[in-house]
């Protein structure tokens, strides 16, 4: 489900009337407005960082910097050179048109136009950039999918004795980061995979596989030699990522647990991830499971340590990534952990069922979503 | 999005200029540090006390940052940090990694 959010645009205009004006109906229209007073100020703006506008609207003939200037000034900044642009004038010069548009501007409006005629056109440009964005992201999905390359399972694995689900939910619906994998070895052992690479959206997807595919080797090569050791595992990979020159400047978070069916002994070893929660039905209580490792290419000694989880019948073992732990309430975004398990926790009295918890819990509106989210439970029949 | 508060014989104190740390304005952040550190060639400290959230794109550009920077034996040093922001350090095990102070009177003692 893509989330809807108010279009913001930076109007920039050394004329304060008409930029007042032109505030006042676009804010009316449903527009988040930034003022600037100047090609300066706006560059100010921009370069304070914070959230980019989805569209600049700017004077042509200003003081000091002109719109043709402030124009240029973008397109060499790849920061900013994507912002759809579009010229205001009170000219309508053909040579002045086509320099503007020479400079990559989308569009160009004369001034003295109706502002609600301005408020139109703004919008049917913004849609048509959406549009436009939306087809090139359906053509990646699709070479993707051709591709048969999957950074998220389509289902559960079947492990005797436990009942494994997960839950994802991509950010703004197109793959990021996040990274769920299961390999069985044998009947014996499973191992869990859950991975967060640091960034979003298509290039932290793109990377996930370097790191699958890394993952995937050292469990297939442990399991090989007979070695049932999560953290020899992870220090393997990090090793390896730590000299790998693509992936060595991209960090990841990771859990990494192996189920043994006939102990039911279940190995976790954790690099720089959120600490697991288990839910012991006996005592009712959800308690962290922390590791000691550091994310995954950070240092070449990661100080992976391994943890035994012996899970009861009726207990749950929740792993998740960091987005599940994102609120967003009056005060603005936060990260809160202790948040996450204490609304977490009512449901673990009332539902055994991981599908009624995900669709109660996870699929609510109460916060916006702000990252990738991820969770896998594992539930002791 | 990145202001020079201080500059001492062996470090930069610098502030971080932004409520909202993620994906946005982490490409951004990571350019300004490394053009300071190498025009200055010496560690920075960072004041974050006005960050109130940071994702964990942003978090990715903090330690690429500090990776280089001991690449040239210098340090990256977080100051300020919010208390949900302690917690997440806490809980990933990056206080382990990062020195943090609570303030920069603390680094110049």
């Amino acid at each position: 489900m893509a989330i809807h959010k108010p279009k913001q645009i930076l109007l920039v205009d050394d004329d304060q009337l008409f930029l007042k004006l032109i505030e006042q109906v676009f804010k009316k229209s449903g527009f988040v407005c930034t003022r600037a007073p100047s090609a300066e100020a706006a560059i100010e703006i921009l370069e304070k960082g914070g959230e980019m506008p989805d569209l600049i609207l700017s004077d042509y003939e200003m003081l000091k910097m002109n719109g043709f200037e402030f124009r240029r000034y973008l397109m060499n900044d790849t920061k900013f050179q994507d912002i759809p642009f579009v010229f205001l004038t009170f000219f309508s010069d053909k040579d002045l048109m086509e320099k503007g548009l020479d400079l990559q501007a989308i569009d160009y409006v004369i001034k003295d136009t109706p502002i609600n005629v301005i408020v139109s056109k703004v919008n049917n440009i913004l849609f048509t950039v959406d549009k436009q964005r939306e087809l090139s992201e359906n053509e990646v999905k699709k070479a993707a999918k051709s591709l048969n390359i999957k950074s998220i399972p389509v289902k559960s694995p079947h492990i005797e004795s436990f009942k494994v689900d997960f839950w994802h939910q991509a950010y703004h619906d197109i793959p990021g980061g996040d990274f769920i994998d299961f390999i069985k070895v044998n009947d014996r052992y499973h191992f869990i995979v859950l991975g967060d690479i640091m960034g979003k959206k298509w290039m932290a997807w793109f990377f996930t596989f370097g790191f699958l595919s890394y993952v995937r080797s050292a469990v297939r090569f442990a399991a090989f030699n007979n070695e049932y050791s999560t953290s020899k595992i992870l220090q393997q990979v990090n090793a390896i990522i730590c000299f790998d020159e693509v992936l060595k400047d991209i960090l990841s978070s990771l859990s990494l647990l192996l189920i043994d069916s006939e102990t039911n002994k279940i190995t976790y070893s954790g690099a720089g991830d959120l600490p697991l929660l288990h839910y012991s039905l006996e005592a009712d209580e959800l308690n962290m499971v922390s590791s000691s490792g550091l994310l995954l290419g950070l240092f070449e000694e990661g100080n992976y340590s391994e943890k035994e989880i012996q899970l009861k019948q009726g207990d749950r073992l929740f792993i998740f990534t960091d987005g599940m732990i994102d609120f967003i309430d009056a005060t603005g975004k936060k990260s809160d952990y202790n948040q996450f398990l204490k609304t977490l926790k009512p449901f673990m009295e009332k539902e055994n069922n991981f599908t009624d918890i995900a669709s109660k819990l996870f699929n609510n509106n109460l916060n916006e979503q702000v990252d990738d989210r991820s969770i896998i439970s594992i539930y002791k029949n | 999005m990145i202001k020079v508060y201080k500059e001492l014989d062996d470090i930069l104190l610098v502030k971080l200029d932004i409520k909202e740390a993620s994906l946005e304005n982490g490409d951004a952040f990571k350019a300004e540090v490394i053009k300071l550190f190498e025009k200055q060639q010496k560690s920075i400290a960072i004041d974050m006390s006005s960050v109130e959230y940071i994702d964990s794109s942003f978090l990715g550009s903090i330690v690429s940052v500090f990776k280089h920077l001991i690449s040239f034996k210098s340090e990256l040093v977080l100051v300020g940090l919010s208390k949900d922001i302690t917690n997440l350090f806490a809980l990933t095990r990056l206080d382990k990694v990062f020195k943090i102070y609570n303030n920069f009177d603390e680094i110049s003692k």
